[in-house]
């Protein structure tokens, strides 16, 4: 999976988030209804969704893709309005101050170059400011 | 471009609202349409990237394990939102529930022979409570309370602000059953000092350096007989995905403080301290949440209690109406804990409001229920506006912004043409 290339975002899903995942291997799309169900009287699952999303192609696509998806898909960046690229840069600073995320110096001027180039408010007046 | 996974078949259906705005946009003035629907028409096209943020693409539903076709937000840490239909109902069918994590490593197996709610920190016994500890040992209580999430209609905030783009769907109400905090902390014996209850649940982050999901209440709120550690949602058994096996509840209190999978309790005689209460989740420090672009206030504070809110669920916004023809207008007002007084309906943009019928009081935690007759006497376009009063005089706001949309509060409207 292109997800784990980063050698951190790899320990870190053998380490601790390898259970969390295995179940999802090999399920296929719109099935995940029937598995649903509790497997015994005690033990209850289920089996997420594979859901696909289409990464928009931008300057620096590899580097948002190396780093942003470890702990989220890239949903969580296309569902968003446009923002200018102060909100893009406060969002990334948050994932790298708040949530550990890590992502070098040179990595997130990248990261936010790119959520400029898909995502970019075309004028101030759509876009909150910086947290 | 690239293409990850395979393509979402059968799980995945769409509808446009894209293609329900032009033909709005054709209809109506386009002021008022932008008027209405900003948060749509507002969004420029990026030529040259195939990939386009959402807004510009049709909403997706999705189903997900123990759940009907719901609104994809995101989907990894999922966040599902219950399309506005399910709201005509007192109770949400708990398949229909809205569904939001936060952190990727979410609970997909619970073995209920080794699951245990951990009770710790500053009392006299530790205890390790099983689900059937809970159910035989202690007396149950029920409730019917709302529960909202604080960034419900974060996307109806203009200028618009980064989160999770939720319409009015990040709520739902329920019936829960379980046992009170209360009882609980009690058997554990707290210990003189105690200052505040820290809660956390199964879910896990990615990485190890992520502040994990953790919520906190004062020792006195915790010990108000009210909150709830809740083992039945709706005479069922709690969907993994809104927190099996048991989920805090918090009643009048915003979703963020109403831990899914509650595995942890922690008596602490210090305040908690954690990215999720000291960073996260916090509000402007005044009554509607209020601060603007250029002047954002210098005081926040953790959200906490609901605000009154009112929304239509019939008509939606868009809808072409006849004339002559009878309607019913309807919709939810939502609060606090002091209960629903009065919902207000107007027909004519504010200028005139009528008396809506209120639907059952299930309990001054529920939401209520609202309807109005309504026969356009004559074509045009018509905007329809709600707004709710509480019990204890609370109501909406006639504008509202804050930077992270929370705590919405404001007199909603719902643009319709009459032809």
């Amino acid at each position: 999976m292109r997800m784990l290339r980063s050698a951190s975002a790899l320990f870190a899903f053998v380490a601790v988030a390898s259970l969390l995942f295995a179940s999802q291997s090999g399920q296929q799309p719109g099935t995940s209804s029937a598995s649903a169900e509790a497997i015994g009287g005690q033990v209850h699952s289920i089996t997420l969704p594979d859901i696909s999303t289409e990464i928009p192609k931008g300057p620096h696509v590899d580097t948002f893709d190396r780093n942003c998806l470890t702990c989220h898909s890239a949903r969580y960046v296309l569902t968003q309005p446009p923002f200018s690229k102060a909100v893009w840069e406060s969002e990334v600073k948050k994932m790298v101050a708040a949530y550990g995320a890590p992502i070098s110096a040179q990595d997130q001027e990248r990261i936010v170059e790119y959520l400029d180039a898909i995502n970019g408010a075309k004028s101030p007046q759509t876009a909150a400011p910086p947290k | 471009m690239h293409l990850r996974k395979t393509a979402q078949k059968t799980a995945l259906s769409s509808f446009s609202r894209r293609r329900l705005l032009s033909t709005m946009a054709s209809l109506a003035g386009v002021a008022a349409v932008r008027q209405a629907f900003g948060r749509d028409l507002n969004i420029s096209a990026l030529p040259g990237y195939a990939g386009l943020p959402s807004d510009t693409q049709p909403q997706q539903l999705v189903r997900y394990p123990q759940k009907t076709d719901l609104i994809l937000l995101t989907d990894r840490p999922p966040q599902l939102e219950t399309p506005l239909r399910y709201f005509r109902t007192d109770l949400t069918p708990n398949d229909a529930f809205f569904v939001r994590w936060h952190l990727a490593g979410i609970p997909t197996t619970v073995d209920l022979s080794s699951f245990r709610l951990e009770v710790g920190g500053h009392i006299h016994n530790p205890l390790r409570l099983s689900l059937n500890d809970l159910q035989s040992k202690f007396m149950p209580v029920t409730l019917v309370a709302l529960v909202q999430c604080s960034g419900n209609a974060r996307s109806l905030f203009e200028p618009r602000v980064p989160g999770g783009q939720w319409g009015n769907g990040a709520m739902g109400n329920a019936r829960w059953k379980g046992v009170p905090l209360k009882d609980v902390l009690d058997a554990a014996g707290v210990l003189p000092g105690a200052m505040d209850v820290g809660l956390h649940g199964l879910d896990e982050p990615v990485l190890p350096q992520t502040p994990r999901f953790q919520k906190s209440l004062h020792i006195d709120h915790a010990r108000n007989g009210e909150v709830m550690i809740a083992y039945e949602m709706n005479g069922e058994p709690i969907p993994m995905l809104n927190g099996f096996p048991l989920r805090l509840i918090v009643p009048g209190w915003y979703a963020t403080y109403w831990v899914k999978s509650l595995s942890s309790i922690t008596v602490l005689d210090q305040p908690l301290k954690t990215f999720w209460m000291d960073k996260a989740y916090r509000i402007p420090d005044n009554p509607q949440a209020n601060e603007s672009p250029q002047h954002l206030a210098a005081d926040t504070v953790p959200i906490s209690r609901m605000a009154v809110h009112s929304i239509f669920v019939t008509p939606e916004s868009g809808e072409q109406l006849h004339v002559g023809k009878s309607y019913e207008i309807s919709g939810v007002a939502t609060d606090g804990g002091s209960g629903i007084r009065s919902v207000e309906v107007s027909t004519d943009a504010g200028q005139r409001w009528t008396a809506a019928e209120l639907g059952q009081d299930l309990g001054r935690y529920s939401w209520r229920l609202w309807k109005m007759a309504w026969k356009p006497a004559s074509a045009g376009h018509y905007r329809l506006m709600v707004r709710a009063t509480t019990n204890s005089g609370e109501t909406q706001a006639t504008t509202q912004w804050n930077r992270s949309g929370y705590q919405r509060d404001m007199i909603e409207h719902c643009d319709v043409v009459v032809g």
